[in-house]
């Protein structure tokens, strides 16, 4: 009798785990399926970036290209951490458009410092959080600049990068939470700090 | 140099560093000093951050950084932004070199110190082929040398040395109480601070120092200001960002097993 319920326990536990793996294979992506995604969207990065439009016109069509292929709603999630599940719905949906457009700004805000570049897939290997794919940028009459993106999800997406071996969203999330510790644990601090951030009533 | 969030030790100050890294370190390790201790929160999520930041004297820590952050906005950052805007470039690069050089006999004992041969030859000859120039121009790269980065604190982290509290020091920036050891060890295996009174050499050295420090400033203030600009709490921001890279570069040299024969062989 005991044998036989724990076979079945046996068996179910492990038809559940193989019920799993396609789910676990699709949600992180392959080498190749991830050094295609980032050829693809480096392409498209780097072709508005070297265009001879002004700075407004390329920040322009970099925002619907960024919002497509970097999950902005899983990192804004990462860098509150605890505190997400402290948040009123209304917090938390004001808290992801605060936070995207915080995003959106800072990568915006430095594309006049890349012109002219040339990116060049290094490396890609499997991590916990998903594809490492690690690029070589070069810019013209400046040292070259390593940026590694991890790609996650089905369809793929960036859901992080490192430069010089830290990673944004950890480094984000800290600097978050430590405001948030340090202003008693309320989102809304944090949210109206955002809002002064961008400059916003 | 000092407020930079870069990883690396030995772009900090240097001998009047070293007074302030001893002076702190004392400071720190007498026991009467508990207002610049955090206590310990009792909520667990709280206590679990706290752990996870290793940073236990945050109350001082932040006191410096504020101090830091001060004496770069009233002086160093408009030093800094001068000599990135009216020094040519070749007379910049050629200043980098010449810090780069003459820390290289600490990279190479650190590297012996590490067991990574290819690593210490590759100091060594950069070393010895930029000093053809004084140090002024890196010949080294053009034959294959190409720089590196390794110090003693990195060295005590593979000896399995545990890296102690974070600690921020004004004229250091962010360290902890290992890398701040090996900041002080590669302080005296830099030969320049063994430079005679007389002859010149304490002009040189002065100079040296002074110029490598604008060299680092200009470098850093667009971190800097972006930190500010774009962080909520530049301080938790610049100790992540720091923690993370220096652990990065201790993984890069323990996973550094490279055959000791240079890439042009």
């Amino acid at each position: 009798m005991m044998l036989r319920q724990l076979t079945r326990r046996t068996i179910l536990g492990a038809a559940s785990l193989f019920a799993l793996v396609p789910t676990l294979a699709f949600a992180t992506p392959s080498s190749d399926e991830a050094k295609a995604f980032v050829n693809e969207f480096g392409g498209k990065l780097v072709a508005v970036l070297n265009s001879d439009t002004s700075l407004d016109r390329k920040r322009e069509a970099l925002l619907p290209l960024l919002r497509a292929n970097v999950d902005v709603p899983g990192i804004a999630r990462y860098c509150l951490g605890r505190y997400w599940r402290t948040a009123t719905p209304e917090q938390q949906k004001l808290y992801l458009e605060l936070f995207q457009d915080v995003l959106l700004n800072a990568v915006t805000a430095r594309v006049g410092e890349y012109q002219n570049i040339s990116v060049r897939l290094v490396d890609s290997v499997p991590s916990p959080a998903g594809q490492k794919v690690t690029l070589q940028i070069s810019r013209p009459h400046q040292p070259s600049i390593l940026m590694t993106a991890v790609i996650d999800g089905e369809p793929p997406k960036v859901v992080d990068l490192y430069g010089e071996g830290a990673s944004m969203r950890l480094t984000q999330r800290s600097d978050y939470t430590t405001y948030l510790t340090r202003h008693g644990g309320q989102v809304q601090t944090l949210i109206d700090a955002l809002k002064r951030q961008l400059g916003r009533p | 140099m000092a407020c930079t969030g870069s990883t690396t030790q030995h772009h900090r100050g240097r001998s009047p560093a070293l007074f302030t890294l001893i002076g702190c370190l004392t400071l720190l390790s007498l026991g009467g000093c508990g207002s610049l201790h955090a206590k310990p929160p009792t909520d667990p999520d709280d206590l679990a951050d706290y752990k996870a930041v290793n940073d236990p004297y945050e109350p001082f820590n932040r006191k410096m950084f504020s101090l830091n952050m001060w004496v770069y906005h009233k002086a160093l950052r408009p030093v800094g932004r001068f000599w990135k805007n009216y020094i040519p470039q070749p007379i910049r690069t050629s200043v980098a070199t010449l810090n780069e050089t003459w820390r290289e006999p600490a990279v190479f004992f650190s590297d012996v110190g590490a067991g990574r041969p290819r690593r210490a030859g590759d100091a060594f000859m950069r070393f010895l082929l930029n000093m053809t120039t004084a140090g002024f121009y890196d010949v080294a790269q053009h034959l294959g040398y190409k720089q590196h980065e390794t110090d003693p604190g990195m060295v005590l982290a593979l000896w399995g040395v545990k890296s102690g509290p974070y600690i921020f020091l004004p004229g250091l920036g962010p360290t902890n109480f290992r890398d701040a050891t090996g900041y002080a060890i590669s302080q005296g295996l830099t030969p320049i601070n063994y430079v005679p009174s007389g002859y010149g050499l304490i002009s040189f050295n002065w100079g040296y120092n002074i110029l490598g420090t604008f060299n680092t400033f200009a470098d850093s203030t667009d971190q800097l200001d972006q930190l500010e600009h774009q962080s909520l709490d530049p301080y938790a921001f610049m100790r992540s960002a720091w923690q993370q890279q220096r652990q990065s570069q201790i993984d890069a040299l323990r996973a550094d097993h490279r055959a000791t024969t240079p890439d042009w062989y």
